[in-house]
């Protein structure tokens, strides 16, 4: 007689180490072990502890068992997690290089991202600088230019005090109204 | 058609496909391809050909019948016999030219990427020719003498870059063939040498008080085995004394381009002291001016010209019963500038093997440590025999820690403490 059981819940049987043969075949015999462990059986155990009111089944201590261990031996063995990767020998090269020319092309994508920035930093630096210089005013037109007041400084935009959405949020709580404390007489 | 052929067939069907349609492109890459086939045509257009049936590739059987017949030959087919029907139609792509869309193109990547770092080997050392070209007052100015230093680096960064990223380096690399000669090889075992192998090596000498007790530093630069006989030898493993009696060979690889001349002392820096209660050092070889370089790596201390090269031969370490384990550590170091030494020199002032001093040697000849290894030794069964061997005074004297008199009995908690 084989166990009809699917093999999602036979996975998880095996990953809680549920032993699956014991329960599907034979469901009764574990119930029985527990009602006659529960019950003092002799007189002879209950003259040993005359004093203690729970029984040994209780009182034993269950072994520490690692919750994180279980999770990890859960999603390890979780049958919707994808088999191993396992490549041959020149499969796994071609990933390799495939792999390989990715990273190159995005190091060089990222590097001419950063000179174009140097590059635009520098242009605007070399234009005030002409600006300071070659105006003509002794620079003062430099100077009222990087005047900054009011820029962020004195008040930051309202409107970025929250993530940016379509729609505006609650906005103000009028109905909001402070809780007096009972004052002490 | 057999279950394995089945499954190799929308490969098979690809290859053929692309062999037929691609032909163009892949003609317009590379030439080898036509060269190839043409040559595989005119082979087997040469020779009669004779039908697979009647001797099976063992790398391309694919029916069991066949396979059969090879095992009963002793012949054993190699690899899976999927794997071996998917090769049937395969073996004649090369690696390069394998038909996959992506690789093709990431191959494209990789090889522009080469170019350019070949453009740029070639600027830069056109501007290190230029450099040297300058009078020699110029040349060595500071700045330009540390150009050139930072020019040289640059080259030999750009020399591994431009490699790193080929697959067939990297495969050759693996299977072991790559040839030391060249800046990539060297550079790949230099990695997979510090990955490892180099922090065992440097555990082992750190944990077992070598480098304070021999030497006051050393960083290893040159990967070091020490084979005795045709066994290789970990660092740090005892060895057994009958093993150690003849003089051990090592392989040395250092990963730069220069040829060196090394220095190679064995330094045993535990012999018992009874007189004084200490331990004493005693030098068990000494050798100096061995060139090693990146092909010539072997190095028998056996073999070492006695006139030119080698000081103190081999002395076989061997360890009193009763006493503790012997160190004995082994240091390459190299000689400053690569000049040898004066060898009669050496040989008339290092005669005394006990009351040599490693640092007192690396002081004297500036020799700086750039390898190491370490083996140890202890009393065993054939350790008798080596002492008789080499005629080792004592040699059936055993070693006995002193016992301590007992102190007198002595109340754990007298009275004056008490309260």
């Amino acid at each position: 007689m084989r166990p009809s059981i699917s093999p999602v819940l036979a996975s998880l049987a095996n990953v809680f180490r549920i032993p699956l043969s014991q329960t599907t075949l034979r469901p009764t015999i574990p119930l029985l072990n527990q009602q006659t462990a529960t019950q003092p059986s002799s007189p002879q155990a209950q003259a040993r502890a005359p004093f203690s009111t729970t029984t040994p089944l209780l009182k034993r201590k269950s072994p520490y068992i690692d919750r994180r261990v279980t999770l990890i031996r859960y999603f390890l063995y979780h049958p919707l997690t994808p088999r191993p990767l396992r490549f041959s020998r020149t499969r796994f090269l071609r990933h390799w290089t495939i792999h390989r020319a990715w990273q190159l092309y995005q190091a060089n994508r990222r590097r001419n991202h950063q000179l174009e920035l140097q590059r635009q930093w520098q242009a605007m630096n070399a234009a005030c600088e002409e600006l300071r210089t070659g105006a003509g005013d002794g620079g003062k037109l430099f100077r009222k230019s990087m005047i900054k007041t009011r820029i962020f400084k004195d008040m930051f935009p309202i409107e970025y005090g929250r993530m940016q959405t379509e729609g505006p949020g609650e906005g103000w709580n009028h109905e909001w109204k402070r809780v007096d404390k009972p004052v002490k007489r | 058609m057999a279950h394995c052929e089945r499954a190799s067939r929308p490969l098979i069907q690809c290859l053929s496909k692309s062999s037929v349609r691609g032909i163009s492109s892949v003609q317009l890459q590379t030439r080898a391809f036509q060269t190839t086939a043409a040559v595989q045509e005119e082979a087997q257009a040469e020779a009669p050909k004779q039908a697979f049936y009647k001797s099976p590739d063992p790398a391309l059987v694919s029916s069991p019948r066949l396979e059969r017949r090879l095992m009963r030959q002793g012949i054993l087919p190699i690899g899976s016999r999927r794997r071996r029907a998917a090769l049937q139609a395969t073996s004649s792509v090369p690696f390069e030219q394998l038909p996959y869309q992506c690789f093709q193109e990431a191959r494209k990547v990789l090889l522009s990427d080469r170019e350019e770092k070949l453009k740029e080997i070639t600027t830069t050392s056109e501007k290190i020719a230029k450099i040297q070209a300058l009078p020699e007052e110029e040349r060595t100015k500071n700045s330009n003498h540390s150009r050139l230093r930072a020019l040289e680096l640059h080259l030999e960064r750009l020399k591994v870059h431009a490699d790193i990223n080929d697959p067939l380096v990297k495969k050759k690399f693996e299977d072991g063939d790559g040839d030391m000669s060249k800046p990539i090889y060297r550079y790949l075992a230099d990695q997979k040498w510090r990955e490892y192998r180099r922090k065992i090596l440097v555990q082992r000498i750190t944990q077992m008080k070598v480098i304070p007790d021999v030497l006051p530093h050393c960083d290893p630069i040159v990967d070091t085995k020490l084979y005795f006989g045709r066994k290789t030898v970990p660092p740090g493993e005892f060895v057994n004394s009958q093993a150690s009696s003849v003089a051990p060979k090592l392989d040395i690889q250092p990963f730069d381009g220069e040829n060196r001349l090394v220095t190679i002392a064995v330094v045993d820096s535990d012999v018992p002291n009874v007189a004084e209660d200490t331990f004493d050092y005693k030098m068990h070889y000494l050798a100096v001016n061995i060139p090693i370089s990146a092909l010539n790596t072997k190095v028998d201390l056996s073999q070492l010209s006695t006139e030119s090269q080698v000081v103190l031969p081999w002395l076989p370490p061997v360890a009193q019963k009763g006493s503790p384990y012997h160190r004995l550590s082994l240091f390459v170091m190299e000689q400053k500038n690569n000049t040898p030494l004066d060898f009669a020199a050496v040989k008339a002032k290092e005669t005394d093997r006990d009351n040599m001093l490693l640092r007192t040697l690396q002081a004297r000849y500036h020799l700086k440590a750039i390898g190491a290894h370490l083996f140890r030794t202890i009393w065993d069964e054939d350790t008798r025999d080596v002492m008789q061997e080499i005629g080792f005074p004592l040699a059936d004297m055993e070693l006995r820690r002193k016992r301590s008199e007992a102190l007198p009995y002595k109340r754990r908690n007298p009275v004056t403490m008490r309260g």
